[in-house]
This record gives structure tokens, sequence and C-alpha cells, in this order.
């Protein structure tokens, strides 16, 4: 029988290529992406499969240190390292975005040692100005531009509204389930959540909709959700790409309610504006309002204000704060993002990784303190 | 610390700097009570500062400064302890630490060198070169000096995008353009002038010239024995370049620098008396033991180009809009770096006069200056210089050149190990010797 609902999300959690090489045999061409900033609705318009590059936090890096420094960002390196062993040889494209230092110059090696038939790189701006929002409206029609030469045809307006319009329809879904986490105990867990998530992004668009309509359906009839915990968590910080940290802070009696991390709330919640100019409505959801600390928002901490908000509207009573080593634009908000919260009478945890989860017993001890704490 | 000693300077011009370039080593002179000050970072360009007559300094060069005077670990660890990861930039966290520090004691560290830094009024960031640059102005306003900032933002084309492509030339131009527009409109409202567009063209012409003679000094180097080395060039070329561009008297220095660099290279006078090794250097010097190439130097090995704080072909403008000039030559100078290769490189588009140099611009120095390896430091803080070494490595290793990576910091010297690394300076030279020996026989 078919898997359905959080049985078949974890299934594409843990096969998390399956889907694609599947997609890959009947002829469709796969795009993977790096990073949130080129609107996958573009490729999804363009007919083609964007999938969401992951690293495998389980595998150690080994053979990427031929081509790039040990010290950069670990989950980049782990990408990369995966496409060097061939694990990402379904690729028929490759797109990244100057995110960050570590994406902006791993474009180049990973196009020098590893080309793929069509790779962009689109280029993001630092701060948030007139002249920078103009400058990223223009690179999307740039993207959209080569997008369309690889796809072979251009892409349609409806058709780019009708991609817009459904991964909208996601985002609603993802909110949907986001709000069966303010209950208490939440009806789906931090980790479920998780896994839906991180099995979207190596699903087209449809795909993605109809399996967040089967969790949603079951998350709300089943009898046995998450039991009753002693704390409620908001889990913030840099990529988090694997469960396995949610699930020790869930087995550690806390229920992980919110997240404000890339593969979450900062790239399922809210919408892109359709009609009109659909580029614009990507500047503004992709880059104005994206929460990323690469970008700068002004020195006043109330840029933290969403943060503050979301942890409310969770009740969430303390901030996991995941930090992966030499992540610098994460770790340069650190100092502010921790006073704002405190002055907002949130605790917060930091826990550091270097993208291998090998301190997970050290990180139980004092997640397990923090619940003690905060309870 | 003993293992750590400062460079012995081989040019005449070059232990005259400090005096030659007073304006700037006497820089308290420059602050005016009640004045507005600026702390800018590399990448804001000098000559808008000049035209603004507006005074400013430099908290990455004091991050040098600090190492060199062996007191930066004190202004680290104070940033770490205030929160700031041992990760981040050591010129960050030495800025981060010394102002900390400052407000803590409500007057100048005085374990600080120079008399510290002026207290600023404005704060200005540039986007190019790295991530923490952007948010390291952020950190420190709305940590400890809640006074405006203001970023300037160029962005550079991918390696795979044609910049000399009209459309790509636009695209980048009109931000660069916006941006410094922005600058100017920013500057006005915090000095209360206006941009002075006489004195904003002087500065670019003397900018110019500078960068002339600067070209001229590294076409000069390629000569064999070497007439100047890297440990001349960070300690007399860095400031004036990075932080005088644009000013009269840093011209005049570098007039005096190519003629005496010119006479040695007419006489044959080289760094060291017995040149048997050339390499490249890549990477940030290790500002706090300076005395590393004249270390490296006693064993026979002598640096006659480096990688960082690169100029390039001087590129002609038309100074009949100051302002637009600077676009045009920030753009010229992108779209030159580029050429030669860019897909290990920083962000290039700079108002400022430096970026690094492409892949197969290293690959033809190995030709030009007859490079036998490449020495690459690997700045664990820095990143994003030291990002692109294993590329080049292998790079160099198609020409048959070998290179040797070794770690530590550019101004945190706890990182830095004397016998470790020159155990692998000592193994490398046995290496490179032995494969000069078989291509002799061969």
């Amino acid at each position: 029988m078919a898997l359905t609902g959080l049985a078949r999300a974890r299934a594409l959690y843990e096969a998390r290529d399956d889907r694609a090489r599947e997609l890959k045999a009947q002829g469709k061409r796969i795009v993977g992406y790096l990073c949130y900033f080129a609107p996958p609705e573009i490729l999804e318009a363009a007919g083609l499969v964007p999938y969401r590059i992951r690293g495998d936090i389980r595998e150690r890096v080994t053979d990427a240190d031929q081509y790039v420094e040990p010290y950069g960002c670990p989950f980049v390196r782990n990408t990369f390292d995966q496409a060097v062993k061939g694990r990402y040889d379904f690729l028929d494209g490759v797109v990244m975005a100057h995110s960050c230092d570590s994406v902006q110059r791993m474009y180049g090696i990973w196009t020098h040692y590893r080309p793929a038939a069509f790779t962009h790189m689109v280029n993001v701006p630092h701060t948030v100005t007139p002249a920078s929002e103009r400058f990223f409206h223009r690179e999307l029609g740039l993207f959209k531009e080569r997008v369309e030469a690889f796809a072979g045809a251009p892409i349609d307006d409806r058709a780019l509204e009708a991609s817009i319009a459904l991964y909208n329809r996601t985002r609603e879904l993802v909110w949907e389930l986001y709000q069966l986490r303010k209950s208490n105990p939440p009806l789906i867990s931090g980790a479920e959540m998780l896994e839906v998530l991180i099995a979207g992004g190596g699903l087209p668009a449809a795909e993605f909709e109809e399996l967040l309509r089967e969790v949603t359906a079951e998350v709300t009839s089943r009898p046995d959700g998450p039991g009753a915990k002693r704390a409620r968590l908001l889990f913030y910080g840099c990529i988090n790409d694997d469960v396995t940290l949610i699930r020790l802070i869930e087995e550690t009696s806390a229920h992980v309610v919110m997240d404000d991390t890339c593969i979450g709330a900062r790239s399922f919640l809210g919408r892109v504006t359709n009609g009109g100019d659909p580029l614009a409505g990507f500047v503004r959801y992709y880059f104005t309002g994206f929460q990323c600390p690469r970008t700068y928002r002004g020195t006043d901490r109330s840029r933290f204000d969403y943060l503050i908000h979301a942890a409310r509207q969770f009740q969430a009573q303390g901030v996991v704060l995941y930090m992966l080593s030499f992540c610098d634009p994460h770790k340069l908000d650190l100092v502010d993002v921790r006073r704002y919260l405190e002055d907002a009478g949130l605790p917060s945890l930091v826990l550091e990784d270097d993208y291998t989860l090998t301190n997970l017993e050290s990180m139980r001890t004092r997640i397990q303190a923090f619940v003690e704490m905060v309870a | 610390m003993s293992e750590l000693r400062r460079a012995q300077k081989s040019l005449e011009t070059v232990r005259r700097a400090k005096e030659m370039l007073g304006t700037f080593y006497r820089r308290q002179e420059r602050r005016r009570e009640g004045a507005p000050l600026a702390w800018c970072m590399a990448g804001v360009s000098s000559e808008l500062l000049y035209a603004f007559d507006l005074p400013w300094e430099w908290p990455e060069n004091f991050g040098t400064l600090c190492a060199a005077k062996q007191v930066a670990t004190r202004f680290c660890e104070q940033a770490e302890a205030d929160g700031f990861s041992q990760d981040l930039c050591s010129y960050l966290r030495n800025n981060v630490g010394y102002v900390s520090r400052a407000v803590e004691l409500g007057a100048t560290p005085p374990e600080a060198p120079g008399g510290g830094m002026g207290t600023p009024t404005m704060l200005l960031g540039s986007g190019s070169i790295c991530d923490p640059r952007i948010k390291w102005f952020q950190a420190l306003s709305s940590t400890y000096l809640p006074i405006p900032v203001f970023h300037i933002d160029p962005m550079s084309p991918p390696h795979d995008v044609d910049p000399r492509d009209p459309r790509i030339a636009a695209h980048y131009t009109e931000l660069l353009r916006e941006t410094v527009q922005d600058q100017v409109a920013f500057l006005e409202r915090q000095t209360g002038r206006r941009l002075d567009l006489g004195r904003l063209r002087a500065a670019l012409a003397n900018a110019q010239e500078m960068i002339a003679l600067l070209w001229e000094i590294q076409e000069l180097r390629r000569a064999v024995p070497c007439p100047m080395g890297s440990e001349d060039f960070f300690t007399g070329a860095v400031v004036p370049l990075l932080f005088m561009l644009g000013e009269p008297e840093a011209t005049e220095y570098f007039r005096c620098l190519r003629d005496e660099v010119r006479d040695r290279v007419a006489r044959g006078v080289g760094v060291i008396p017995d040149e048997r090794y050339r390499f490249l250097w890549m990477g940030l010097p290790p500002w706090y033991n300076l005395g590393f190439f004249n270390a490296v130097g006693e064993l026979g090995a002598v640096f006659p180009i480096e990688t960082v704080y690169y100029v390039g072909a001087p590129v002609e403008i038309d100074l009949s809009d100051p302002l637009e000039a600077l676009v045009e030559r920030s753009w010229k100078r992108a779209t030159w770096i580029h050429d030669w290769g860019a897909e290990v490189i920083p962000e290039n588009c700079s108002p400022s006069g430096f970026s690094a140099p492409g892949t197969r611009l290293i690959r033809q120095w190995v030709k030009d200056y007859r490079l036998d390896g490449a020495v690459m430091h690997r700045t664990r803080s820095c990143r994003a210089v030291s990002w692109g070494q294993v590329h080049i490595k292998n790079q160099l290793a198609e020409e048959g050149v070998p290179s040797l990576i070794f770690e530590s910091d550019m101004a945190d010297p706890r990182s830095w190990s004397q016998s470790v690394i020159m155990g692998q300076v000592r193994g490398f030279l046995g290496a490179v010797e032995a494969s000069k020996r078989e291509a002799a026989r061969a």
C-alpha cells in the first residue's frame, strides 16, 4: 500500500532524492538550488523540476577537501562534497544565489569542478534600499531569461501566475500546519513538521501540496499526537536540514512549536503577490521581506520584532539559537538577538555545531538544563 | 611572544613612510573637536571623503596596527567575552573589543597604540569583499555606538557572466552609480556640506597617478633579483593604497617608491643577497609577525608579488564628471579583474582601489615573475580571502608549480606557531630545491 501523510513525508525525507530521480527517468529536467533567493516558481513555470539541495549531516566531508578550504560554512562544504561524490548526478542544472560568502564563492568552485548543463547564480545585494531592490528585480529578469533559454521556450505569463498561485497554496497549507502547533500539546511535532518541509524540497510543488493536505488531514484526526511536555521552544538560527537535533529537543521534554530558520518559517510563511508584475512580488518576498541575517536591515534591534512576535504567538517559553561554525551573518547577529530576547523575557540557549552533530550528548545535557530553567 | 617580530624593511622609502605620510600617521591632528569623524571600511572611496574634507579613520587598519603592536589579543578576547565568536574576523573582533573596552573605561584604552582611534560620528561600511563587513558596523552601532551607518553596496558579476555585455554592464553600473549617489547624499546630510566636485576631481586625478605608479612598481618587481618583497609591500604600500588614495602626499610617496625600486633594478640590487627562490604570496599577512618574511628571506626566498590588495592595470577615466568617473573606474577595474578569471575571487567591483587577481592572471605571474612556487596563508578568521587557495594550488600544480598552505590568522596571534610554520616552510623549500635540481638535470 502506498504511503500517505506523515509516513510518506518520512519516507521522502529519508530517501531524499528518489522522487527527483524518478522524474528524471520520466524525462523531466531537474534543477537543484541552494538557498532561497532564486524563486523556484520560475523554474517550475518553465516546466523544470526545482530540487532543494540538501546536505547530509551523517556523511563526513572527505572528497571536497581536494577543492575547497576546510574553513567555511560546513553545510555548503557538505553539499559540495556530495556533488563531488556523484550524489547529485541527477541534476541537470544548479542554481545558487549570493546568499552569503560561502555560497557565492562555492558557486565558482562547484561549476568549475562539477559543471552542469545549466548553471546560474542570482546576485543579491546586501542592503535593502530602493536601488538594491531595483537591482534584484533586474537580476530576476536575467534569471528568468536564462531559465527560458535552458527550457527552450519563453515562460508564459499565465504559467508563471499559476506557478506562483501553486506555491502560495503550499505556503498557506504550511501555515495551517504551523497553526496546529499553537495548541498545547501541539498537534504536530517540530520533527514531523521539519520532515514534511524537507520532503517538500525534493518534490514538484503540486505533489508537495498534496502531501501537505494529507498531513493536515492526518494530524487533525489522529488520536495520538505529541504528548504533553514540559516546555515550548522556538528554534532559531542557521540552516537545519536534518531532524536529529529537533528530535533530541523533543525527547528532552520540550515541544519545538515554532522556528525561524530557512527550511521553516523564513521560507514557507507569507505569500508572493500574484498579478501585475510577478518579479516585483518576488523582490518583496525573496529579498525585502526574507529574514536572512545576511541582509543588512539597519541597526535597530527592533529588526527582531518578528521573532518576539512569533514566540508570543506560539507561546514559546524560550529560544534555542542554533549556530553553525563560520556562519558570519548569524554569529554577528547573535549578541543583538540574545539581548533582545532577554529584554523581552525570553531565555535563550546557544547550540553550536559544525554540521556533524557529533556533540549530541553534550547538547542533550544543555537542553535538559535549559528546559528545567524555562519550564 | 618573542618569536613574533616586526619586518626589517628593505627600501629606504618604506622606512620613511611614517614621516612621508604624516597626515595619516598623525591622525589625531586631523580630528577636530565636535566635528564629524567617520570610521570607514576598505572599499569606501578615500577620494570621496577627501572631497568632503571629512576626517576618517579605518578600523581594519587599526586592527593591523594593534596586531603589530601585540595588543590585538587583548581586544579580541574582550569581544569574545562580549559574545562575539572566535570564528569571526579578527579585525572585527579587535575593533569591537577596543570599542567595548573604551565604553567600559569611558576613555581610550591605555594599551591602544597611537593614542587609539577618534570617537566617530558615523560609520561608513561597504558590502564588497565579505559578509562580516556588512554586519560589523551593524553590531558596533547597535551594541556600543549608536551613530548613523551607511553602507555602499556595489555588486560584481559572477565568473560566468560577461561584464562586457552592454546589458550586464548597465545592470551593474546602475546599482554602483546609485549606491555612490546615496553615499554622497548621506555624507552631505552628516557633514552639512555639499560635495566639492573640484576637490573630488583633483583627488581622482591624484589617485590615477598613484595607481599608475603602483602598476609601474609591480612591473619592476618582476626583475631578478627582486627589488621589493612582500615585507616592504605590506609595510609600505598598503596604507597609502587603501587609506590615502587620492591624497597628494600618497601620490608623492609612491613616486619616491617607484624611483627607488627603479634605481634598484638598474643597479641589480635585490631584497636579499642570495636569492634562490621566488614565491607568490597569497592571503593576508600575519600583521603581528611581518618579520616572518625576513625569516623566510634568510632561507633564500623572496616574495615579488602578492594576491592581496592587488590594484591591476590602470584604466582611463573621464574626469569631466568626477562622480561618474568614480563609477567608471570601479567598473573598468572590475571588468579587467574579471577578464582574468573570477571563479574564486570575492566581489571585485568597488570604488576603492584594490581587489584580488583572477586565476588566469596568477598562472601568468608564474612566467612574468619567474616564480618557483606559492606560499599561501590560510587565515582561519578571514575565509573571504583564504577561500580559493586550494583551487589556485590546483591551478598552479597544472603548471608544475608547487604551493605551501599554512594556517594562522591575520591579526590574532594566538593561532601562530613559529616552530610548526617555519618547519613547514623549510620542508617546502627542500621540496622546491629538489624539484629545481631535477628540472636542471632534465
